[in-house]
């Protein structure tokens, strides 16, 4: 990959001239492109093998990565360096260095687009978050919930099972804990310290009574032991789990526990149903549930309006009717459905599915949203118009080029073949 | 509600059985022997009747096919009568016999087994390796296929729910008894599809009934019966059945008739001929849903009663002969379209009868090879008047089978209202039209012949493949679609696009196909032409910037559309991947170019792997994920794409041989010339 | 326009740091929560927090309303005892060497969820896995009451719930479930393996002896 210059000058002071050299050159282009290739099909390829989600963050979601080709174990570059690779070389290479011709107004136009792309792209991936929002209809809500990522809290509850605040232990941290890992954690507000072990990132509580309990190593709480897991490929339908202890600062005997994200809820009608115990007079709860966040409005299901094709039990259509509830804002009704979402206020609303699974027609179903911020949603479309234009002016040119060209030549030497 | 139906139907057999007997009748095998074929009107008056199937109002010709497709693989049923002659029945008329000869239909051999091992298994005398048996034949395994069947049927299902875990693959045979079973299966509800209205002539399981109700059969007039029922529901009816009948004479007949209702009801499900009652609902029923409609609320009764009467009109007018046959199915099938028309429904199915019927697809395979052939003695002269004669009408001919490509893709967009592409099968007759066009073009501004070469391998190439994936998929080519594809426009614009950046793929890979090959075969003749080469080099460089500009822009349409519909640009999802990956490759070749690492034979060979990345995307991510597809149709897939990257890999091979040899070359003449790097135009 | 990328270095870096938090993290924080978040289930056990048995749960609060109870009619088989009926359970019998077998008649107004519903709570309860609609529709059928019964017998690790987490591997299961929209009828049998296998024939002479005591005349025996 060197430069192929004729004397290769290597003294300090050319260095930026050949690092410059380097970052704008073709040859740099090409071999980007060629590991772009490679890596975006061993990427489809581990798919099978890990799942989008763990594929995706293996190979392109990455610096480098190992990989075993034809058994043989190979260091590769991973998506994101190739993509900043690329960025840089065809910043400095087809904008910045590229003489300006019309004849190579079409490539820069073009070369601007793809920039923006893979711009967008990465403020996509660095800024925007995306969950969901599950309503029966008559439901409202201003909270989404996360796919994937589980967090740890703990409410003071009521009697009647009511809890008006949370500790909460957030899902950046609890995800990164390993199996045979142990964590104290504490809030000064709270008059016990919560430890927490065995985290799984896919688990299954299982009945010690029950024979698969036989093979199941670690502690056993309350009858039963915590099995962990393979992670399955679809990461949305893991459910971690992991022992608790609660240890009350007062010196009281400490609470054991083993808490599973299945306790939480598959249906967005179902309430959580916590571990609970009591320090002091108090009654807690502790369970894993999705993380959060809230939007700056609320939305309520007027009606989900599902259809099949008659006769058979494929979906020709679902959409919602909404209402939305803002500060200071009249209500609105509105309509979500496939291919038109709902933009406001910087998030978007999109039908992504239904639920529950299984659900006969004439039974009550809910509607799922898929709730997305991304600032750089637009870009793409912006993107395409700009390379779209940039290649095919690029594209008219050649080819007027090309048929007078060969025209000529046909005409001039007619013997060919 | 169907499956359970069918459970429930499964007991009650059984039940029945309990009295009845098992074994099956001796049939006179004469039964094809005396066959007298339909006349053309009776049978184009028959498929033009509707049916509401998978979601859709269609012509019953349009099942008939498919039926048909799926049990024997090809067109048309043949067999020899007695006086030496033979009959080739084709799917209309073969359905005709289906409904309202089914003593005849049950000798017809319309189920293709591959190999004879998964008839030995069931129990019937095997015939040929690869063979076709009639229904009657299969009969005595009908209860080991039916047994073998349920069990391969649930071997299948945990496959796919243990994300394909090995342990539960079927093998050949076990897959071809599992289809084998189904096809069987289908083909007794299609026979029974009018038992209420034929009395007593019990197609299917007759043998299953007691002798009382075989006897009682033959009195019992099942629509008029209808009335005299009290109102239950199917639950009800199952239970009644079920419970021992009482002592009386009467009892025992009104328990037998009741299970005769049951029975026929239960035969006559699937083919939904009527249209319902309530112009709101967009659900056709069978006649089998009429007959437990009607049992069940006695509001419904009259108007089951007609419809019922109907069809029983039908198969009285059939016994009377085929003049009758004719007018009464004439005026049936006027009323159903009346009918529909008034719905909305079954307006294009005279343009449905007329896209198969034309076989316009299989037409424009005919003139691709005429054009082939043609070209071929073209090359016989090259040079000569007679030898561009040739071309040019080769030329000519490859341009009526485009022609007649591009009918046929009209008439599926006007049929479904939609774009060309919604699914797969539709992709191969689009990309080979668009590959064909293209190739065309190409001729028309170089007369160098490789563009009709393009053009009418394609077309061969192409049109072979979407005959053979329809058969081999058997099911309606213009289904329903899921809710997220229902967009005219994206289906317009995104999938389009895409798919012409495929054809363009591959038309780069023909291109490069003929260049190494030309360039190979001329190591050993010594006779080349360096003009001609770098014309092609030209042209293949175009192809691939056309490429580039169609998959590119196709690729970020997807992503916006993706965007749209459920708010992600891009999600490395397989398919998505697999158009990255041909967008990365074309500007692999357009930087490698640049960067002076490819020239000519470079954009030859790298144009083949663009083919390899382009049929894996195309064909090989779809069954990367889970089953999608059934076992044989993946098996089939990934054969042919290694056996067509096994023959591109060949070229490649050859592209290396040539360049090393072009590098040979120049390192020994460059010591004089100055190196500098070529500077494409 | 080379910011991104540096970002894009810097940003996985503070990730990083982040989350390498030493073995006591103070990491607990606090915050209220909204109305959609605010409402728990309090259950009693990890069986119903994990999903064991709440179906279970929930048929203890449905089924209080009790049956319109018409007299039962049947013969005791030899060897069985019978108990004092509950609010359940309208006739109640052990049998066995220490009375660990069990057999009991419960009657529900109305369909009582569902066949397939009541089916998969008894497979459930024997650690067995789910039916479909269409395997249950495929079950045998027993005379109960005159009319067909589907016919259940599942082996394996009983676990009864209703508030116990006692399990009992090596059991036996079968039972009688009658649905109908008229009321639904249940009779079960639960013991050791062994046992339920020697009394298969007092249950059945048990199930055929049942009647109903319509007040009338004709029907006899104590």
């Amino acid at each position: 990959m060197a430069s192929s210059s004729p004397s290769p000058d290597w003294s300090p002071r050319q260095w930026p001239r050949i690092f410059f050299r380097f970052f704008t050159s073709f040859k740099l282009a090409t071999v980007v492109l060629i590991f772009m290739t490679l890596v975006t099909l061993l990427g489809t390829l581990g798919q099978v093998e890990h799942g989008l989600h763990a594929a995706k963050e293996k190979y392109f979601h990455s610096f480098w990565f190992f990989d075993k080709i034809f058994g043989i174990p190979v260091l590769l570059p991973g998506g994101l360096l190739l993509m900043i690779l690329l960025f840089t070389n065809m910043t400095l290479g087809a904008i910045v260095k590229v003489k300006k011709r019309w004849k190579g107004v079409g490539m820069l136009i073009s070369h601007i687009g793809m920039l923006m792309l893979l711009a967008g792209g990465f403020v996509t991936w660095a800024f925007s978050t995306d969950g969901y929002m599950a309503l029966y209809s008559g439901m409202s809500s201003n909270r989404v919930e996360s796919y994937r990522e589980w967090q740890l809290e703990i409410v003071p509850l009521s009697k009647e099972g009511v809890a008006e605040k949370a500790w909460i232990y957030p899902a950046g941290y609890l995800e990164t804990m390993m199996p045979d890992e142990q964590r104290v954690i504490h809030a000064e507000s709270l008059p016990f310290d919560v430890v927490i072990n065995g985290y799984a990132k896919n688990a299954t509580p299982i009945p010690t009574a029950a024979p698969m309990a036989a093979g199941v190593t670690g502690k056993e709480i309350d009858g039963f032991k915590l099995s962990p897991q393979k992670p399955s490929k679809e990461a949305e339908q893991n459910l971690p789990g992991c022992f608790i202890e609660i240890r009350p600062r007062d010196g009281g005997a400490p609470i054991e526990a083993i808490l599973w994200a299945g306790s939480y809820r598959f249906d967005p009608r179902e309430n959580p149903m916590p571990f609970t115990f009591t320090v002091g007079d108090q009654l807690y709860g502790a369970l894993l549930v999705k993380k959060s966040w809230t939007v700056p409005f609320t939305v309520r299901l007027d009606e989900f309006i599902f259809e099949r094709h008659p006769g058979v039990s494929m979906a020709r259509n679902y959409e919602s009717r909404v209402t939305r509830f803002e500060e200071g804002q009249p209500e609105k009704p509105l309509e979500i459905k496939m291919n038109e979402p709902m933009r406001h206020a910087g998030y978007t609303f999109f039908q992504e599915s239904f639920g529950p699974s299984g659900a006969q027609p004439g039974d009550d179903m809910f509607s799922q949203f898929a709730v997305a911020n991304n600032p750089a949603d637009q870009w793409p479309l912006y993107s395409l118009i700009v390379t779209g234009v940039g290649l095919g002016v690029h594209f008219l040119i050649m080819l007027v080029q090309f048929t007078t060209r060969s025209r000529k030549r046909f005409q001039s030497n007619p013997a060919s073949t | 509600m169907k499956n359970l139906l069918t459970a429930l139907t499964l007991g009650c057999l059984a039940l029945m059985a309990g009295t009845g007997t098992l074994q099956s009748r001796e049939l006179p095998k004469s039964a094809l022997q005396n066959y007298v074929p339909w006349k053309e009107d009776t049978v184009h008056t028959f498929e033009n009747l509707l049916v509401q199937h998978e979601g859709r109002v269609k012509p019953l010709y349009t099942v008939a096919r498919f039926t048909l497709m799926q049990f024997l693989g090809r067109s048309a049923v043949s067999f020899e009568t007695k006086d030496g002659e033979q009959h080739k029945l084709h799917y209309a008329a073969w359905f005709l016999d289906v409904l309202f000869r089914g003593e005849i239909a049950k000798d017809m051999p319309v189920f293709i087994v591959d190999d004879s091992a998964a008839v030995v298994q069931i129990g019937v005398s095997p015939k040929a390796k690869r063979d076709r048996y009639s229904y009657n034949e299969l009969l005595a395994g009908r209860a080991k296929l039916a047994e073998l069947g349920a069990q391969y049927a649930e071997k299948q299902d945990q496959y796919e729910k243990s994300e394909k875990d090995p342990q539960y693959e079927l093998d050949r045979i076990e897959g071809m008894i599992l289809t084998l079973g189904r096809n069987v299966s289908s083909f007794e509800y299609l026979l029974g599809q009018f038992g209420f209205a034929r009395k007593g002539e019990l197609l299917v399981n007759g043998n299953i009934l007691p002798p009382e109700l075989t006897e009682l059969a033959k009195r019992l007039d099942t629509v008029e019966m209808i009335d005299k029922m009290p109102e239950m529901t199917l639950d009800q009816l199952v239970q009644t059945i079920r419970q021992q009948p009482g002592e009386t004479e009467e009892e025992r007949m009104f328990s037998g008739a009741l299970r005769l209702f049951f029975f026929h009801a239960n035969s006559a499900r699937g083919l939904n001929f009527f249209p319902p009652q309530d112009p709101e609902k967009e659900e056709w029923t069978s006649a089998g849903d009429l007959m437990l409609a009607g049992l069940e609320s006695k509001e419904m009764r009259p108007w089951v009663k007609t419809q019922l009467a109907g069809v029983q009109g039908l198969v009285n007018a059939k016994n009377e002969g085929e003049e009758a046959f004719h007018a009464a199915l004439r005026s049936y099938s006027d009323a159903q379209h009346a009918t529909a028309e008034a719905r909305g429904e079954g307006t294009h199915s005279e343009l449905e009868i007329h896209l198969y019927r034309g076989k316009w697809f299989s037409n424009s395979l005919v003139f691709f090879i005429l054009a082939f052939v043609v070209m071929a003695f073209s090359w016989l002269t090259p040079a000569s008047k007679t030898g561009k004669r040739l071309l040019f009408a080769a030329g000519v001919l490859a341009f009526i089978g485009l022609a007649l490509n591009i009918y046929g893709i009209t008439l599926r967009c006007l049929i479904r209202e939609r774009p060309p592409i919604t699914n797969l099968y539709d992709t191969v007759i689009f990309i080979t039209g668009t590959a064909v066009l293209l190739g065309l073009i190409l001729e028309y501004y170089t007369r160098l012949g490789v563009g009709t070469l393009v053009a009418v391998v394609s077309g061969v190439l192409g049109m072979f493949l979407s005959i053979k994936y329809e058969a081999k998929e058997a099911t309606d080519t213009m289904g329903q679609l899921v809710a997220v594809l229902d967009t005219n426009f994206w289906l317009a614009t995104h999938v389009t696009i895409i798919n012409i950046g495929y054809a363009a793929a591959l038309v780069a890979a023909l291109i490069g196909l003929v260049y190494l090959t030309g360039r190979f075969a001329a190591l050993f003749h010594k006779r080349e032409n360096p003009d001609f080469y770098k014309l092609l080099t030209r042209m293949n460089y175009g192809i691939i910037c056309f490429c580039l500009f169609f998959s590119l822009v196709g690729t970020v349409l997807g992503g916006i559309w993706a965007n749209y519909s459920w708010g992600r640009f891009w999600g490395w999802d397989p398919k998505e991947n697999g158009a990255l990956m041909i967008c990365l490759w074309t500007l692999v070749v357009l930087h490698g170019r640049f960067a002076g690492w490819i020239r000519e034979i470079g954009i030859h060979t790298n144009s083949l792997i663009l083919a390899i990345i382009t049929t894996f995307s195309w064909w090989g991510v779809n069954n990367l994920g889970v089953g999608l597809h059934s076992y044989g149709f993946t098996e089939g897939v990934w054969g042919a794409l290694y056996f067509s990257w096994g023959i591109l890999a060949i070229f490649l091979a050859m592209g290396v041989v040539l360049w090393l040899k072009e590098r040979g070359e120049r390192t020994t003449r460059r010591s004089g010339a100055p190196s500098g790097k070529e500077v494409p135009a | 326009m080379t910011r991104p990328p540096v970002l894009s270095v810097s940003l996985p870096l503070a990730l990083l740091l982040v989350s390498c938090g030493g073995e006591d993290t103070p990491g607990l924080y606090e915050r209220s929560l909204s109305p959609s978040e605010k409402n728990f289930r309090l259950v009693e056990s990890s069986m119903d927090r994990f999903r064991y048995s709440t179906k279970a749960s929930e048929e203890t609060t449905t089924e209080s309303g009790g049956a319109a109870a018409a007299a039962l009619v049947y013969d005791t088989p030899a060897g069985w005892t019978e108990k004092p009926g509950s609010l359940m359970r309208d006739l109640n019998f052990t049998f066995g060497p220490n009375g660990e077998g069990e057999c009991y008649i419960a009657r529900l107004p109305g369909a009582g969820g569902g066949l397939a519903a009541n089916v998969n709570r008894w497979r459930s309860q024997m650690g067995a896995s789910a039916l479909t609609e269409e395997e249950v529709a495929a079950l045998p059928t027993r005379p109960l009451f005159g009319q067909p019964a589907r016919f259940v017998s599942v082996d394996g690790t009983f676990s009864p719930g209703m508030g116990s987490d006692q399990t009992f591997p090596n059991h036996r299961l079968m039972g009688l479930i009658l649905a109908s929209d008229a009321g639904a009828v249940f009779v079960k049998m639960t013991g050791p393996k062994d046992l339920v296998d020697q009394n298969s024939a007092a249950f059945d002479q048990f199930v055929s002896s049942l009647d109903v005591n319509t007040g009338g005349s004709g029907s006899g025996s104590n």
